[in-house]
């Protein structure tokens, strides 16, 4: 009997194995290897004075507080825009709404370089839009090379998915449930705040926390539509390991990232959490 | 007499050509009315109407006197109880029947009296903190009716509330809804497919067959006297034979009856099981022979299938004490005590 169980616990070890090293090997050995380098100063000593740098410098001030108002920006219209959409096409039967639920995937079968080429061709000073608008009389502000453009671009990227998250979510919710929140009294308003909203919430959780991840973590779209400074933390933290070589600076940077991501997580898990219990 | 609710010459067409047509209906105040038929027959969408939740092509919807035919859900003195999913998840039974209250802007220590005797109403009592997933299917359909009852609507309105739990709690429902209404006095409209749940709750049966209604009446009415030949298929067991009128009267083999609907040519003789007799074939002649193919003791009664040859196979239902004599195989002769007559096609 006891054989038995040691054999089988051997067998289960030896099945999550394969798993397991992939993820030491990818992903924990590197992540311990950065932090470590992360705390190694110029003498080879150890201490903060890496991350001391990223809150000192100037420089370094201006590519955190740009990344995270890009971020923002990005997450709040992102949101907005999906959150509009899938609502209108959970609501609404028309032909503009089924003409959105066709096409509104598309910009997740365009790869990511390919868009922002075009963007640029688009927005660009001399783009199509430009050269649209030009008879017009009107002048277009500055997009590509400016934050703006980074945040087109990461509607672009970030709204599809968004949309399709939350367009599942709104299904889910019985027509009954709203129906019967009508027929108590209900107005548009109430109904939206006091059950779509509540019911959806999870999700729209889930969908800003994507949002957020891929965003203040973006490389391709600001490295090719970003001003040179200040930078997305992507950009710089590339420039910062590529071109200056200073990989443990770019380590802290890459830990401080991190850090910012890990404060969603926390509340995204708390929030999951609470459900949990408030169910049982 | 005015009536509670009001439809009238209401039409609704789908952009499928399914819908209805020409209803002209009225509830009085404090009566259960049914609307039966099958699926697809059109009662839901009468019922929606009444609610609010679709706008009629045509005609009028009143209630209490008052045209509320363009008026939204949450702006008619309705209130619906729908066939599942009815309570609101994320919200506390207390919170779930709180909602049209507050809305309604009751003082609080008011909403929390009216909420225990409501509970209470609907044999839950003590559940205010419970959420709906930790209630089973049946206690669900209760809060909700509870929830409706609340808002003391001038209608309340039922979609199939039933259907979704097994029968036992099917019938007991059914008591305690009519328990309710009793006790409460409100007008209800409930939609049901099921024609004992119809026949056992209303005041008045509304059965309806391809978006019109075939007849209204109280159930013993419509049992006894079904007006068409869809409302005797649809009601009850019925035998259904051939027959012909001749010389004004409506013929099947020897028997006989008055044409009293002025019928001519061939036609359909209905008859229920309860009013089929047999008696052993005494070879005199007397109604039409059979051969007796099935007993099947149904507990008090029995159900007898019965081979008149060329008229086809009929049922009947016969006391326990009747069947004693009765072995399958058996010749017999069959007599009908009520027969209902209607023109074929």
């Amino acid at each position: 009997m006891k054989k038995k169980e040691l054999k089988q616990a051997a067998l289960g070890l030896l099945m999550v194995s394969p798993s397991f090293v992939l993820l030491l090997v990818i992903v924990v050995i590197p992540i311990v290897r950065s932090m470590l380098s992360s705390v190694t100063n110029e003498a080879g000593g150890y201490d903060l004075s890496r991350y001391a740098f990223l809150f000192t410098d100037p420089g370094m001030r201006a590519n955190i507080l740009f990344t995270l108002r890009v971020t923002l920006v990005s997450c709040a219209l992102v949101l907005i825009v999906s959150y509009s959409l899938a609502l209108y096409m959970r609501f609404s039967s028309g032909r503009l709404s089924e003409w959105i639920r066709k096409t509104y995937m598309i910009p997740l079968f365009i790869p990511g370089v390919i868009a922002t080429y075009g963007l640029m061709n688009l927005l660009g000073n001399h783009g199509w839009l430009a050269r649209l608008l030009l008879p017009l009389g009107i002048d277009l502000p500055r997009i590509v090379f400016d934050q703006k453009g980074i945040i087109i671009a990461n509607l672009w990227f970030n709204i599809p998915f968004a949309t399709m998250l939350l367009s599942s979510a709104l299904a889910g919710i019985p027509a009954s449930i709203i129906e019967s929140a009508k027929d108590v009294g209900a107005g548009r308003l109430r109904v939206f705040l006091r059950f779509i909203f509540p019911l959806s919430y999870k999700t729209f959780l889930v969908a800003l926390t994507f949002v957020f991840m891929g965003v203040i973590g973006s490389f391709t779209a600001p490295f090719l539509l970003g001003p040179n400074a200040p930078q997305m933390l992507g950009v710089s933290m590339e420039q910062v390991f590529g071109v200056f070589r200073e990989h443990e600076q770019a380590a802290a940077m890459a830990v401080f990232t991190f850090l910012l991501c890990s404060v969603l997580g926390f509340f995204y898990i708390r929030n999951m959490a609470k459900e949990e219990s408030g169910r049982l | 007499m005015s009536a509670q609710l009001a439809v009238r010459n209401m039409t609704k067409r789908y952009k499928t050509g399914e819908g209805v047509a020409g209803i002209n209906l009225e509830v009085a105040k404090g009566e259960l009315v049914t609307l039966l038929g099958p699926s697809g027959c059109g009662k839901t969408t009468v019922l929606r109407s009444i609610g609010g939740f679709l706008e009629p092509d045509s005609g009028d919807i009143l209630i209490e006197g008052r045209d509320v035919t363009k008026l939204p859900p949450e702006r008619r003195p309705t209130s619906m109880v729908f066939q599942s999913y009815n309570l609101w998840p994320h919200m506390s039974v207390y919170d779930n029947l709180a909602f049209g209250l507050k809305i309604r802007k009751m003082p609080k220590a008011e909403i929390r009296e009216a909420i225990t005797a409501a509970l209470r109403l609907v044999r839950l009592p003590g559940a205010e903190k419970k959420y709906p997933s930790q209630l089973s299917g049946g206690q669900q359909q209760r809060v909700a009716l509870a929830r409706s009852l609340l808002l003391k609507p001038a209608v309340l309105l039922l979609d199939e509330p039933f259907s979704a739990l097994d029968a036992k709690l099917r019938h007991e429902m059914r008591e305690e809804l009519r328990e309710i209404q009793a006790q409460t006095g409100l007008t209800m409209v409930f939609v049901t497919h099921d024609q004992e749940e119809a026949l056992s709750l209303s005041d008045r049966i509304v059965v309806m067959n391809h978006g019109h209604i075939e007849q209204i009446a109280a159930p013993a009415e419509i049992y006894d006297r079904p007006e068409s030949l869809y409302v005797a298929q649809f009601i009850g067991k019925m035998n259904f034979l051939e027959g012909v009128v001749e010389e004004d009267r409506v013929w099947v083999g020897r028997l006989d009856w008055p044409n009293g609907k002025r019928l001519s040519g061939s036609v359909k003789v209905a008859v229920r099981p309860e009013d089929v007799g047999i008696k052993p074939s005494s070879g005199g002649g007397e109604g039409l022979a059979g051969t007796i193919k099935q007993i099947m003791v149904l507990g008090h009664y029995a159900d007898v299938s019965v081979d008149l040859g060329e008229h086809g196979v009929i049922r009947t239902f016969q006391p326990k004490e009747a069947i004693q004599a009765l072995q399958s195989g058996q010749r017999v002769d069959v007599s009908f005590a009520h027969v209902l007559v209607y023109p074929a096609h």
